[in-house]
């Protein structure tokens, strides 16, 4: 039985605490806000004054980071290493020309009056970052422009799940990020219960698909939310790191479960920007996945629980 | 049948011994040859259990504060799975929405 909810906004979305045990939410809820004011700090790419924005700032020279944004630079490369580049934090560029360069509530606001150039071009490259995690230290070459926000929020999920189990010191708990979903703990019985869908802000209490889980992370990534008008152009987040454009493939949205938070969202996104090939590359990495074409096909993806009984 | 001289037994045995010698050293060279070959052509696949073992070998990324806590997924060398599939929602508690944001 779930004793207590929590809810907020940070990084730019909503925020979701769950806690097993009642007196465990209080010290769980600080400890997880905690948390992503210290990642806001370090590597929002819309405050002038992050870490992140230092680096971006200072192409060509080296420079050393915070534990944590190493960590995130880390998990960045690693998902494109794992992703053959398909999750690339060098997208930092592109994403400011399609528009998104500020608060996204700002972004969606200036509408299609704003025109944009946009010309497909292949990013820098995850192999363009020279970075040491031993000393902490990196070198962004000129041009190279890092944003983290793909790995960064589900990375954060998983560390505020951890911080806020160590300050509960008993039971479970569950972080939602904008539906980047992380647990650890003692999970409730039969597992933590997570309404599927693809909009983070549908009520969970909303008819649909429903799973469990005991451990781990959920993510879920779409083209469909996040979406502005530049011109007659309908743009989103998800960039392709092979054109600088956002991703045109076949499905719109993609959750997949993992280990981690982490995990599950690098495949995720790496799905929605592989297109095709995605359904080979998540049964080739034994990941259960949920994918949904853009005409709302859905395809279930090795042991994600098929409603109707047929998985793939 | 004419038998043969002690000379000619001599020649004829060392004539087998480099035949048996020269099989050996070209199946060898044989073997060393198309393993070679096989393996620069197909590069394998790893297992789910291989990747684990290797996610537990690897070093953590960072040293201090609680970013060091994500140390063992964000080092690994393959996408982990849980340790538990999904399954429907029939049981469970404390529904969330996962979703794009």
């Amino acid at each position: 039985m779930i004793a207590a909810l929590r809810s907020w906004k940070a990084l730019g979305t909503s925020v979701h605490v769950l806690a097993t045990e009642a007196d465990a939410l209080a010290p769980a809820s600080t400890a997880v806000r905690e948390v992503l004011e210290d990642v806001d700090r370090a590597y929002s790419r819309f405050r002038e004054d992050s870490e992140l924005s230092r680096l971006n700032a200072t192409p060509g020279r080296t420079v050393r980071v915070s534990p944590l944004l190493a960590t995130a630079i880390g998990a960045a490369q690693r998902a494109a290493r794992l992703t053959d580049g398909a999750v690339d934090p060098t997208i930092g560029h592109a994403i400011r020309v399609a528009g998104y360069d500020e608060d996204f509530s700002l972004v969606a606001a200036k509408g299609p009056q704003q025109e944009v150039k946009l010309r497909a071009w292949r990013v820098p490259g995850w192999q363009a970052i020279r970075f040491d995690p031993q000393s902490r230290t990196v070198l962004l070459p000129a041009g190279v422009e890092l944003d983290l926000g793909s790995t960064g929020k589900a990375l954060a999920a998983d560390l505020a799940a951890r911080t806020a189990l160590a300050a509960a010191g008993v039971g479970g708990v569950l972080v939602s990020l904008g539906g980047d979903i992380a647990m650890a703990g003692t999970p409730p019985s039969g597992g933590w219960r997570i309404r599927i869908a693809e909009d983070s802000r549908v009520s969970p209490d909303a008819d649909g698909e429903v799973i469990c889980l005991p451990a781990g992370g959920v993510a879920t990534s779409s083209t469909t939310i996040r979406r502005w008008m530049r011109g007659a152009a309908v743009l989103h987040h998800i960039i392709d790191p092979q054109t600088s454009l956002p991703a045109t493939g076949p499905f719109r949205t993609v959750t997949v479960a993992a280990a981690t938070c982490l995990d599950a969202n690098i495949a995720s996104t790496a799905a929605i920007v592989r297109g095709e090939a995605a359904i080979d590359w998540l049964l080739s990495c034994h990941l259960p996945a949920r994918l949904v074409e853009n005409d709302g096909t859905i395809h279930y993806i090795g042991r994600w629980p098929d409603p109707s009984g047929l998985a793939a | 049948m004419n038998s043969l001289t002690p000379t000619q037994r001599d020649r004829g045995l060392e004539r087998l011994r480099r035949l048996t010698f020269g099989a050996t050293a070209g199946a060898l060279v044989a073997v060393v040859g198309v393993g070679y070959v096989a393996a620069a052509s197909y590069a394998g696949k790893s297992s789910t259990n291989a990747s684990a073992t290797a996610a537990n070998t690897t070093t953590s990324t960072t040293t201090t504060d609680s970013s060091s806590n994500s140390s063992s997924s964000s080092s690994s060398s393959s996408l982990q799975a849980a340790p538990q599939a999904p399954t429907t929602g029939s049981s469970g508690s404390g529904t969330v929405t996962s979703g794009g944001s």
